[in-house]
């Protein structure tokens, strides 16, 4: 069991037998009752969404899943394909419900995927990442507002708003839960 | 905001924060702290949630119209974006005056804060100038909850429109906790942002101070929305002293569940000589407001040092 107010993003619930996950949380105290817990769910099978609201004493129950680190490998038209790293063998997530993840999966690069009763069903990414900008404007002379900013594509696709500084071939470290550039990657 | 309540006859007030006792408030956590004596006598404080309970013994005693900023603690972090544990509170109360009166008093203060700011950058993109629009409770649950609240008046009938509606509803729960899943889940979310709202005619089961309008199952109760977020909070306040005392001592039994114990304030129930005119209090988020008003998303973008900035949570356990 799990406390209502323990539920985070990402955090696995069962609810009637069925596996979801939080996608989204919000505490709220209407001030003159009781507190609660406000939770968009996604069910991992459909993929359909449920909004509920739970005192946040409530207890709901909890799905036991295993992390895997896993490398992967490439996307067909349908599939993201990965290789459990411990024992070589290979296994496919469909792209239909991570797409937004997409571009920020690096062919050979180690992730985590969570697994629910032998079944693949969400993808951890690093908090922080660096990609390899592939493409970037040449800065215009006089563009020397600080602040200022343009869009550059990494190697997987991905497009970050940087600094006019950045250019074609910089390894940029990019927050993948907000999408936003951190910092130029020395060598 | 002094100067508009100032300009207005209010009396500015300063009241204290490090409390001997408090009103028990069931659904607030509070911090305690301890005060320690030059000979080691030691004695429980707590900081104050709101400055109500000494705003109300000023009026009590005839200070007239009244308001303040004050500091404001409340305890239980869900690292939530609209929530600070310290943050700052306009309290102002209105002697003469119902709820309904004050929703013009707000709209005044929006006023004087956007033709002040026009030069100093307000820098959000919503309207937020009056008049507010307004819509009832019941309205409310009709239009974007499809039930007939004034028809859903135990935890019975309550549950199960909320069934019938398609919201997961708790299988125990009492009224009021079945009447917040269902607000929180159909009715807030989807509630007009394009314009500063006010939700009128809370049910008068939610216990509260607020009066209840006679013959009715509302109270005269208001919140301010804007963009969503609960900004201000009025009532026409009870002056009855029976009434109070009742409330008060449901309060202090449903207050056993929470955490943090403190002395009950004893004097609260008989603030009010009898006879005492209507008087409306109104409670707003200095820092939410603040928050819509430059158009930020979370109170960290308008606060400095904001709690997790300066408690990261890894520090928070036990």
């Amino acid at each position: 069991m799990i406390k209502a107010s323990d539920v985070a993003k990402g955090t696995f619930i069962l609810i009637n037998n069925q596996p979801y996950i939080c996608v989204e949380r919000e505490y709220v105290n209407p001030g003159k009752g009781s507190a609660f817990v406000r939770l968009k769910l996604k069910n991992i099978k459909t993929g359909s969404v449920l909004r509920q609201t739970n005192k946040v004493q409530d207890n709901l129950e909890d799905v036991s899943v295993e992390f895997k680190e896993v490398q992967y490998l490439y996307a067909d038209a349908e599939n993201f394909v990965f290789m459990d790293t411990k024992t070589y063998e290979q296994f496919s997530i469909p792209i239909e419900g991570e797409k937004e993840k997409r571009d920020y999966l690096k062919d050979g690069e180690n992730y985590q995927v969570v697994f629910w009763e032998q079944t693949p069903i969400d993808i951890r990414l690093p908090t922080k990442m660096v990609f390899t900008v592939t493409e970037a404007e040449k800065a215009e002379r006089g563009d020397t507002v600080s602040g200022a900013t343009k869009v550059v594509t990494c190697e997987t696709g991905l497009k970050v708003k940087v600094p006019l500084f950045i250019k074609t071939g910089d390894r940029i470290l990019v927050n993948t839960e907000t999408g936003e550039y951190q910092e130029r990657v020395n060598s | 905001m002094r100067e508009y309540f100032s300009g207005r006859g209010y009396l500015a007030v300063d009241t204290p924060v490090l409390c001997p006792f408090l009103i028990p408030e069931p659904a607030i956590e509070v911090f305690q702290t301890r005060y320690v004596g030059p000979g080691g006598q030691s004695r429980d404080l707590w900081l104050a949630p709101s400055p109500e309970l000494w705003m109300k013994r000023l009026l009590g005693s005839g200070s007239g119209n009244i308001f303040q900023v004050s500091r404001s603690f409340r305890n239980g972090d869900f690292g939530s974006p609209l929530h600070n544990p310290e943050f700052r509170l306009l309290e102002w109360y209105t002697v003469e005056s119902g709820y309904l009166e004050s929703i013009g008093v707000l709209e005044g203060l929006f006023d004087r804060l956007l033709s002040a700011g026009s030069s100093g950058g307000w820098a959000s993109s919503r309207e937020l100038s009056p008049p507010f629009d307004r819509l009832t409770m019941q309205e409310a649950f009709e239009r974007f909850a499809g039930i007939d609240l004034e028809r859903c008046q135990s935890a019975e009938s309550m549950v199960s429109a909320g069934r019938r509606t398609g919201v997961r509803m708790p299988t125990e729960c009492t009224w009021e906790e079945a009447f917040h899943v269902v607000f929180l889940t159909s009715v807030e979310p989807a509630l007009p942002r394009d314009r500063p709202l006010v939700l009128l005619d809370y049910p008068a089961l939610i216990p509260t101070t607020a009066r209840r309008r006679p013959g009715t199952p509302w109270a005269e109760r208001w919140e301010l929305y804007v963009g969503g977020v609960e900004i201000a909070n009025c009532y026409t306040e009870e002056t009855d002293q029976q009434a109070l005392g009742a409330l008060l001592r449901e309060e202090q039994e449903r207050k056993k569940a929470c955490r943090v114990h403190h002395r009950i304030d004893s004097g609260l129930a008989t603030v009010f000589p009898p006879g005492f005119p209507p008087v409306s209090g109104t409670a707003l988020g200095v820092d939410r407001l603040e928050m819509v008003f430059f158009g930020e998303e979370s109170l960290e973008g308008v606060i400095f040092f904001g709690f997790s900035g300066i408690v990261p949570r890894q520090s928070r356990t036990s």
